[in-house]
């Protein structure tokens, strides 16, 4: 049985035992090679459900829709491991409760999807640590070492023509997991703290400030590159925040749905005598 | 026998228009987007793409433009007023879906009053409209009542030779004419024949639809909610629109001195319509899409006798989550039988 067979199978078990209220998966496309964000709720449509390697896309922002998870009924979603990591950090940021979450976990390898055994986030913890482990070993970006070698002010021009591209459309937001803030900065007007204009310095502004607060909280999964409609290579910035936290901290995100964030937490006996 | 114009003589031509002043835009791909830029050459168009990523309207139309500025002294206030002051453009090598777009977006910009910004930028530059032999999968503007070699919104059309040297030369309007003249003698007599025109096939029956959606009964329907539900809510699909006209007037500054800027706007954003109280008519992001739906199918064709969507594709094309106008009404299709 393909795993895109099996997984249909155990969407069904799920749904008709009622385990869960609804699969968040992935569906065909509108061509061949597009798959995109579907929501089962019957046995019956769990078909159409599809799994291969073009299932791209972190699903994971989809559980905190208003009222999704308020009847604390359980929904399945089809989930990497970056995906498991969202989840282990909306818990921690307390977005939702983990006991709600049944994980249909895969991973892409080349031109495959694999299945990934486990059924709670806290059954991938082992292969979380192993990617972190990975992840301290990657080499950075080809892109991320040419910046690295610039002075700030060739790396500044660089990021200045990259978000001058930018056109507000703030698909970056809206596709991050991590972006679940109810009312975004850039959406307060009173005061105005972000400039909306899509002008040189609000585009870097949003853009700056979009990475700062992610720093920490990002699992690279890649939804606002693949989503910005003039790629601007937003991964860059959010891959460099992670080596500067993996590296200063040891703090990989997402690792298990206790981490504290490691920004917004603190311990008493920090060497920092300034935090107290 | 026809006009031909060859593509060897295009840099030439560039130079003629150069001269009588006027600027040439066209579409170029460049740091992994493309649009319409300023051009010098005709090695530096990109007239194989099907369609450029971004619309011609964001030359009309800019994401972001000032408006007036204000400053206030001791002695005196002073203000300035930014109107477009671009010299006039030869737009070379549109697409008839975006030309057709900017027809559309004229009633809307000259309706309840006269958008100087719009108009000014519009009757200063000459649209010449490439003619599409190819298609993508996401085209759909014979489904919108148009074509790939459709004259609205053009000043020009070109029909691509199927030699591939050139195109037959079309002219659509006065406006059209009097660009041509400076380039006459580059317009050779010819009657090579014109390649064929992209097959785009249909997708929806266009009138179903929208009888569906003029029928009040079906504004509370569960379809909105099904279709919409995986909308992240974003503001891709109008900005990449070729009519999606809305903005949002926004001061910059402080009591002294500022700026007022005309921006970008979505009906896609929670923002887009919430009031000051906190109340939002369009509470959830299903009535944020019905809303852009009914708005290019129902109350714009009520208003202008036109819809405002001319087939261009780049909803779904671009869209983060594969949704888009083209869903949307071909399930509505499905919906009638």
């Amino acid at each position: 049985m393909s795993i895109q067979e099996q997984y249909r199978s155990r969407a069904k078990e799920l749904l008709r035992e009622g385990t869960v209220k609804m699969v968040i998966g992935y569906g065909a496309g509108t061509t061949p090679l597009r798959r995109r964000p579907i929501f089962i709720t019957s046995p019956d449509d769990a078909d159409r459900l599809v799994l291969d390697a073009a299932c791209r896309t972190n699903l994971a922002g989809y559980l905190l829709r208003e009222g999704l998870l308020a009847d604390q009924k359980s929904v399945a979603v089809f989930l990497t491991p970056d995906g498991v990591r969202t989840i282990n950090i909306l818990a921690a940021e307390s977005q939702l409760a983990t006991e709600q979450v049944i994980v249909l976990g895969f991973q892409i390898d080349g031109e495959n999807a694999r299945q990934l055994e486990g059924t709670r986030v806290a059954d991938f913890s082992g292969i979380i640590a192993e990617r972190k482990k990975k992840r301290k070993e990657q080499p950075s970006h080809e892109v991320a070492r040419k910046l690295e070698q610039m002075t700030s002010v060739e790396r500044f021009s660089f990021w200045e023509g990259e978000f001058s591209r930018c056109i507000k459309c703030y698909a970056c937001r809206a596709a991050c997991p991590m972006c679940w803030c109810r009312r975004c900065v850039v959406d307060n007007n009173q005061p105005q703290w972000v400039n909306t204009s899509s002008h040189t310095l609000g585009n870097l502004e949003w853009n700056l400030v979009r990475a700062f607060h992610l720093a920490g909280r990002c699992v690279e999964c890649g939804n606002c590159s693949e989503a910005c409609p003039v790629n601007i290579p937003l991964h860059l910035l959010n891959r460099r925040m992670t080596e500067e936290v993996l590296t200063a901290f040891d703090y990989y995100p997402g690792a298990d749905e206790h981490q504290e964030p490691v920004l917004a937490s603190f311990r008493k006996d920090d060497p920092e005598t300034f935090i107290l | 026998m026809t006009k031909i114009l060859y593509a060897n003589d295009l840099t030439a031509c560039f130079s003629l228009w150069r001269k009588e002043g006027m600027r040439v835009l066209g579409p170029v791909s460049k740091a992994k987007t493309s649009g319409f830029g300023e051009v010098q050459d005709a090695h530096e168009l990109d007239l194989n793409l099907v369609l450029t990523a971004r619309t011609l309207k964001e030359l009309f139309f800019p994401r972001t433009e000032p408006m007036f500025s204000y400053s206030i002294g001791k002695q005196k206030i002073e203000t300035g007023e930014f109107l477009p002051s671009e010299n006039a453009c030869i737009i070379f090598g549109a697409r008839p879906c975006d030309a057709a777009g900017m027809a559309i977006d004229d009633e809307l910009f000259n309706w309840d009053y006269r958008d100087e910004y719009w108009f000014r930028r519009r009757d200063r530059s000459v649209i010449i409209t490439i003619a599409c032999k190819e298609s993508d999968d996401f085209c759909m503007c014979t489904s919108l009542g148009l074509a790939p070699d459709s004259a609205k919104g053009s000043d020009v059309l070109l029909r691509p030779l199927a030699s591939g040297n050139g195109w037959r030369v079309e002219e659509l309007t006065p406006k059209g004419g009097k660009a041509l003249q400076p380039i006459a003698s580059l317009l050779k007599e010819g009657s090579e024949a014109a390649a064929p025109t992209a097959e785009v096939p249909l997708l929806f029956d266009l009138e179903a639809c929208t009888t569906w959606l003029a029928d009040p009964e079906n504004f509370e329907s569960h379809f909105w909610k099904e279709i919409s539900e995986r909308c992240i809510g974003c503001g891709t699909c109008t900005y990449l629109c070729p009519t999606c006209h809305c903005f949002d007037i926004q001061d910059e500054g402080d009591t002294y001195e500022g700026i007022r800027r005309k921006n970008w706007d979505s009906c896609s954003f929670q923002l887009f319509t919430m009031h000051t109280s906190g109340h939002n008519p369009r509470a959830t992001q299903s009535a944020r899409w019905r809303q852009r739906i009914m708005h290019k199918f129902n109350y714009f064709s009520d208003k202008f006798s036109v819809n405002s969507c001319t087939g261009c594709g780049r909803c779904t094309r671009e869209c983060p989550v594969d949704m888009g106008v083209r869903e949307t009404l071909q399930a509505i299709s499905t919906l009638q039988k």
